[in-house]
């Protein structure tokens, strides 16, 4: 006989050393909390979708000062209400999918869920960051064609700026610009790859593995 | 809460629950984590209960929620125990019919299923607790004709593994 067919013989035929729990026992796990990887996906996507929408309250009012100044005030307006539109779009189909994850579907289709919810929130922090990167680019070349008005603008509402001579006032200031950008994406990059690695990695490969039957 | 909703349910479980034990001893590593996974299936069944219909048996409802929970859900514990390892008392069982080489066998057959990935252990389960490849199939959400084929994969491997 064939080993497997062995084992499954004995498997329900013999009593297995399996522990026995009482009433008691399981009536006072229905107390605990659940420490189920939904419930983190849900707990930090809820904390991603917080931290890019509050952000974007969080523009210091010397700065708003400055684009206005500098002529960019209607363009924030119009870019902010189409970005607002967009994070409504963006929290819908995140509800909309977190409540389609349900622990009756197959194994498959659960997985499913749970990697759609996730994906969802992949491409909110994606929309973001491109987003900004190409604000940020836009903006400074926007500046950089009014570079006299945005030094008498600096020199206004901040007040270190008036120790940087003119001459050097450009390279500081882009030079700047640019490394702030380059630390805020490498960080939000180490955080995913963290978040990525600790939560996705066991239920990507078992999603992949189900796939494979099914080609 | 409901008190007799809850009443049905940890009745139920409790004559059910050598299915869940099953699933853990082949999920886990250790009696922590074994407790814990238990722990974890037993929230995730008592969630679903308000929605479960009777109209399958308990213990097939059960299947799916457990494994789904083992599978999907459950983030494996990185604390270290010092507990004995299951490895060794997996499937100690009273022998009356067989000898000693059998009983060996068995050890590392079972020692063999427990160390494949995670999807061919939920098929194998499944196979041995004696599940129809319909029922393998709904329970995993891929074709019978695939779970088919996918298990006589398994069963090579596993005679390949066991006489190299």
């Amino acid at each position: 006989m064939d080993n497997l067919e062995l084992l499954k013989k004995q498997w329900q035929s013999r009593e297995q050393e399996l522990p026995r729990l009482s009433y008691k026992d399981i009536h006072q796990m229905l107390l605990k909390k659940s420490s189920s990887i939904v419930k983190w996906i849900f707990l930090i996507s809820i904390g991603e979708l917080l931290f890019w929408t509050i952000l974007a309250f969080f523009v210091p009012e010397s700065s708003k000062e400055i684009n206005n100044g500098i002529g960019l005030k209607t363009t924030f307006l119009v870019i902010n209400i189409i970005h607002y539109c967009i994070f409504a779009v963006f929290i819908y189909l995140f509800y909309k999918n977190y409540r389609g994850i349900k622990i009756t579907d197959t194994i498959k289709d659960l997985m499913k869920s749970i990697l759609d919810t996730r994906k969802t929130v992949k491409y909110f922090v994606v929309y973001n960051v491109a987003a900004s990167v190409l604000l940020l680019i836009g903006v400074n070349l926007f500046y950089y064609t009014k570079k006299e008005q945005l030094y008498q603008l600096m020199v206004e509402n901040y007040e270190g700026y008036a120790s940087i001579p003119p001459d050097s006032f450009t390279s500081v200031f882009f030079v700047s610009q640019l490394i702030i950008g380059a630390i805020f994406i490498g960080l939000i990059i180490l955080f995913y790859r963290i978040v990525y690695g600790i939560l996705m990695k066991r239920l990507s490969r078992n999603y992949n593995e189900l796939e494979k039957i099914e080609v | 809460m409901n008190k007799e909703l809850e009443h049905s349910f940890v009745t139920q479980l409790e004559e059910n629950q050598n299915i869940v034990h099953k699933i853990c001893r082949l999920y886990t590593n250790n009696s922590d984590a074994h407790n814990d996974l238990f722990q974890e299936i037993t929230i995730q069944l008592w969630k679903a209960f308000p929605k479960f219909r009777g109209d399958s048996k308990f213990s097939t409802w059960m299947y799916r929620v457990a494994l789904n929970t083992a599978i999907t859900l459950y983030r494996k514990s990185k604390r270290r125990v010092r507990t004995q390892d299951f490895e060794s008392v997996s499937f100690k069982i009273k022998s009356v019919d067989y000898d000693d080489t059998v009983e060996e066998q068995l050890k590392l057959m079972y020692s063999a299923v427990k160390n494949l990935n995670d999807i061919d252990k939920a098929l194998v389960f499944l196979y041995l607790e004696d599940k129809s490849y319909r029922e393998i199939s709904e329970t995993l959400g891929i074709s019978e004709v695939n779970s088919r084929v996918k298990m006589n994969r398994i069963k090579k491997k596993l005679r390949t593994i066991l006489n190299p």
